[in-house]
């Protein structure tokens, strides 16, 4: 089970028997298409899911989440960040994650939305491959402002405070599954793309803050 | 009684065990090495991404070896040349280091020098802000690689023939010039070898850089962070900027051997720093 860092502490929970490595969605498209066994892949973007779809290595991708991209700073918030404004004040230590991975993705795009890509990205300190990393730059404090996933926030409550980002400026996250062709499993691997899309696996999915696919 | 076929045996196990201990070690680097077309390669030695990252790494490197050098060589001749109480504690101290994973060092650096950190809120007064700069980086290197130097200085100070620094003190050298000029270029040999492993360590630190210092192109981002973080976007660019790393540690590993040889008559290994063998006769 090769599955979005995003989905670390949800996915347990659906099915707490499945083996499962989590990681930035693009690192696992990597992973599956130099061979690594996996029976299902678990993106966090409909992207990786339908280039390995393209190329014949997955069954088609199935969007069975949603999730919302927000702010988080650290409890403390050194850097006074209110709004999404904010980040473009000089001198604010801003984490996102690379270009590949589906969060840096949509944080780029919420920069283009809100027309402010140049002066956002030139406040980036560092470049994270998933986006359990940019929660932990932030939840430590070594960072002022990350753009993470609502359901991270979550995770990390208690260490960091929620920004909310306006809604014209939101790019839609969508999380796609698909069965892995090369998988020893195709069964297992089908019964567990059923458990996460039956109401037992949405409801667990909606309590850990997704939205419906 | 041995039998013909018994006393082949042995010699044919051998070649077996040496063949598969070789293989299992040069396969790897064999297929990183040829698995793009060499153009490709060359190619992505010259991405600005592995520009960028050869220079932070040479810049962060270079500055982390002259400090290890610059405090390491007279704390490993002190801690050789002086017996205390709870010395013992001291050499764990400096060995801990060596048997931490990478991963709980950059941790530790974190809870110590980030900004919520022990001394976070001191360094705060001072307006110092390590928190995404190349000096965390060289903070990184510091912490994971000196360790290998200093056990290596200790050692190699040790083996030294303490009657050599008597007799330059009995002809009036000071203690300093005592270690400058008698104990440094006697110790040369273990002190190259235990530089050049603590200086291929650095080169090669991951673990501690990534959590202490993030990633970010032509400022935090070494060659090995750059390995990591083009894995997932292209994987031909890492494997050149990984084949570049071995290029350059092998290089490492040669000159200490090189290092070596001109003291010592038979080096068969890499030397482990502060080998005593540095007193055999050449």
């Amino acid at each position: 089970m090769l599955a979005a860092a995003s989905l670390t502490k949800v996915f347990p929970q659906i099915d707490p028997n499945a083996k499962y490595t989590f990681g930035g969605s693009g690192a696992l498209e990597t992973e599956i298409e130099q061979g690594a066994p996996a029976d299902v892949f678990a993106a966090a973007s409909p992207k990786q899911p339908a280039a390995l779809f393209a190329r014949g290595l997955v069954d088609k991708p199935v969007e069975f989440a949603t999730n919302t991209l927000v702010l988080i700073v650290p409890r403390s918030n050194p850097a006074h960040i209110n709004s999404v404004t904010d980040i473009t004040k000089p001198g604010v230590k801003l984490v996102i994650c690379n270009a590949t991975v589906p969060c840096g993705d949509y944080a780029r795009t919420t920069f283009q939305n809100l027309g402010i890509t140049a002066a956002a990205m030139s406040n980036v300190v560092s470049q994270t491959t998933d986006v359990t990393q940019t929660v932990a730059e932030v939840a430590t404090g070594q960072a002022d402002v990350g753009f993470v996933y609502l359901t991270d926030a979550k995770a990390a409550e208690g260490k960091v405070t929620v920004i909310r980002l306006p809604a014209g400026a939101k790019p839609g996250a969508k999380d796609y599954i698909a069965v892995v062709k090369s998988g020893k499993d195709q069964v297992a691997a089908r019964t567990f793309v059923q458990t996460v899309l039956s109401p037992t696996g949405q409801t667990k999915l909606r309590a850990a803050g997704f939205g419906k696919p | 009684m041995k039998t013909p076929a018994f006393r082949l045996a042995l010699p044919v196990a051998v070649t077996i065990l040496i063949t598969v201990v070789l293989a299992f070690l040069l396969l790897p680097i064999i297929a990183l090495v040829t698995y793009q077309p060499v153009h490709d390669l060359l190619h992505g030695f010259g991405t600005k991404v592995a520009t960028d990252a050869i220079l932070v790494s040479l810049k962060t490197n270079l500055i982390s070896f002259a400090v290890m050098i610059t405090l390491g060589t007279p704390f490993g001749y002190v801690l050789a040349r002086s017996r205390f109480r709870g010395r013992s504690l001291v050499i764990t101290v400096v060995e801990l280091p060596l048997v931490m994973p990478p991963a709980v060092a950059g941790l530790a650096l974190l809870v110590a020098f980030g900004r919520f950190g022990l001394l976070g809120h001191t360094l705060n007064i001072l307006g110092i802000d390590l928190a995404f700069t190349q000096a965390a980086v060289v903070i990184a290197i510091l912490f994971v690689a000196s360790p290998f130097y200093l056990r290596g200085a200790i050692a190699a100070f040790e083996a030294l023939d303490p009657t050599l620094l008597d007799v330059a003190g009995t002809l009036g050298a000071g203690p300093v010039r005592r270690m400058l000029r008698v104990a440094v270029p006697l110790a040369a040999g273990g002190l190259g070898a235990a530089a050049a492993v603590g200086f291929a360590r650095g080169l090669g630190e991951f673990g501690a850089t990534i959590l202490f210092a993030g990633s970010f192109q032509g400022t935090t981002q070494t060659l090995p962070l750059a390995v990591y973080s083009l894995f997932e976007a292209n994987l031909d660019q890492a494997v050149a900027i990984g084949v570049l790393l071995i290029i350059v540690s092998a290089a490492i590993l040669l000159t200490s051997k090189l290092i070596v040889r001109s003291w010592t008559s038979s080096p068969s290994t890499s030397p482990s720093p502060g080998d005593r063998s540095i007193f055999a006769p050449s």
